[in-house]
């Protein structure tokens, strides 16, 4: 058998194979990559509306917790405003119902009541309200029913409702939209753009290894003094000069 | 005067490689250690139970509005448990506070014996506490959080970090050496080395346009990398 010899041969055979194999990826790292550094984050967003704006809650008016229908098996209630009113949100295990807080009637989230919520984040006319009832590709962080509300302003923002708490999820534009595309390519997960440990992206990322780090070695082998000698002259002239 | 094409896109790659061979060569790790530890493991999922949800008596709760009378800017009103017992928890602009539900008074801040049994049931080791401390100062690792926190320390070498709420024992945060090691990765890989957030920055900009034209022109060295075999017999 013949040995192996560790030669800048042996290196740059692997460095070529490796990127003959694995190179389109690598390219495509590296495009997506700088789309993402470009995209300005702020716009791309993903970013949730936080409590801190929140509306004070009144003292006093509530129905009493008892009298809500079907409060058998309550594990957690909160009370907040949704819009205007007051409501309660009665959890029961997985199940979610929302009463109105002063009247104890119960209250769901109609198109209605998702286009108000949505406007709180948005000011601009809406063209659409559609309800989903599995989160789609643009709204996959969350679970359960959502509100896809579409606004008519330069972005083609979609803002995100939830249909079980009435809460605002998310807002989402064209920059995002651009940005979970290279997203995509960068995290090799093409159907659900979520994952970027499955098997696929560790092995093609420990081939990619092999070609960064036989070609950093290369580096070495490929530059000689001639290569440098433009340098040598110009600091010669300047020194001259 | 003909271009020597295969000697110019050479002399690109080699040149390029040279400005931005050692960031790339940190990409690929860094890329490669964060696809490969998995991220429910980073974010320290398999370190911390959620709470268990054990139904309400609702009879014995005293009403909402007694709270939110006590705890005046409160925003939202919460039942839940605390050691088992039910707490509301008003969420007022200067941060969380908890009332006993059954008697409508107001519960002090945890103190540090019940703070070190919070993170005992959250926790789901058995390692020892190391250490609980009082944060004034929020440490680097969650400067999104206010303090006033406790930090509770657990022993073993992934040094598992629970960060708890004063007011209220929630779970704020948690941390441990895989999550740190990936947050410095990921500093390298967005080239952000003050803040670690800011994946626009110039120098990751340059950097990575730099780097495509490098690994494009080598892709596009490709075609002459592997010369068809000659016949060496018939020649």
């Amino acid at each position: 058998m013949k040995r192996i010899r560790f030669s800048p041969l042996l290196f740059r055979r692997i460095h070529k194979w490796m990127g003959l194999i694995l190179g389109i990826q690598f390219v495509i790292w590296a495009l997506s990559g700088s789309v993402m550094a470009l995209l300005d984050m702020e716009k791309v967003g993903g970013h949730s509306s936080s409590a801190a704006d929140a509306p004070a809650l009144h003292t006093t008016g509530y129905a009493p917790l008892a009298s809500l229908a079907s409060t058998a098996d309550v594990t957690g209630v909160t009370l907040r405003n949704l819009g205007s009113r007051p409501i309660y949100e009665v959890r029961s295990g997985a199940e979610v119902r929302l009463f109105d807080a002063e009247t104890g009637a119960p209250v769901t989230i109609d198109a209605a009541a998702a286009r108000r919520i949505a406007t709180q984040a948005n000011d601009a006319r809406i063209t659409r309200a559609q309800l989903l009832p599995e989160p789609n590709l643009e709204s996959r962080d969350f679970s359960g029913p959502v509100w896809r509300i579409d606004f008519a302003d330069e972005e083609n923002n979609s803002a995100y409702v939830s249909a079980d708490t009435g809460r605002f999820l998310i807002m989402r534009g064209d920059t995002w939209r651009t940005w979970d595309f290279f997203w995509m390519l960068h995290n090799m997960d093409y159907l659900n753009r979520t994952s970027f440990n499955h098997p696929l992206i560790v092995f093609v990322a420990f081939g990619t290894l092999w070609i960064s780090g036989t070609g950093f070695y290369l580096l070495f082998k490929s530059f000689s003094r001639a290569d440098f000698r433009w340098l040598r002259r110009r600091r010669r002239s300047a020194a001259r000069s | 005067m003909k271009v020597r094409w295969p000697l110019v896109v050479r002399r690109t790659h080699k040149w390029l490689a040279l400005l931005v061979g050692v960031q790339v060569v940190i990409w690929t790790l860094t890329g490669f250690y964060m696809v490969a530890v998995h991220i429910d493991i980073i974010h320290g999922d398999h370190l911390v139970r959620a709470p268990q949800a054990a139904p309400f008596d609702l009879d014995e709760v005293v009403p909402a509005s007694r709270v939110i009378a006590a705890a005046p800017g409160t925003s939202e009103v919460r039942l839940q448990r605390l050691f088992g017992q039910p707490v509301w928890r008003a969420q007022t602009g200067e941060g969380a506070r908890l009332f006993d539900a059954r008697t409508g008074h107001p519960l002090p801040p945890l103190d540090e014996t019940q703070i070190r049994a919070q993170a005992r049931r959250i926790f789901t080791g058995d390692a020892p506490i190391v250490s609980a401390r009082l944060l004034t100062e929020v440490p680097a690792e969650i400067k999104t959080y206010a303090p006033p926190l406790w930090q509770v320390e657990f022993e073993g070498w992934n040094r598992p970090t629970l960060y708890l709420s004063p007011t209220t024992g929630e779970l704020m945060s948690r941390r441990h050496q895989l999550w740190r090691v990936f947050d410095f990765a990921w500093m390298l890989h967005i080239m952000d080395y003050e803040e670690r957030t800011n994946v626009n920055n110039p120098l990751l900009r340059v950097a990575t346009w730099t780097a495509l034209a490098m690994i494009a022109t080598g892709a596009w060295l490709l075609i002459w990398a592997f010369p068809r075999r000659r016949r060496k017999k018939k020649a």
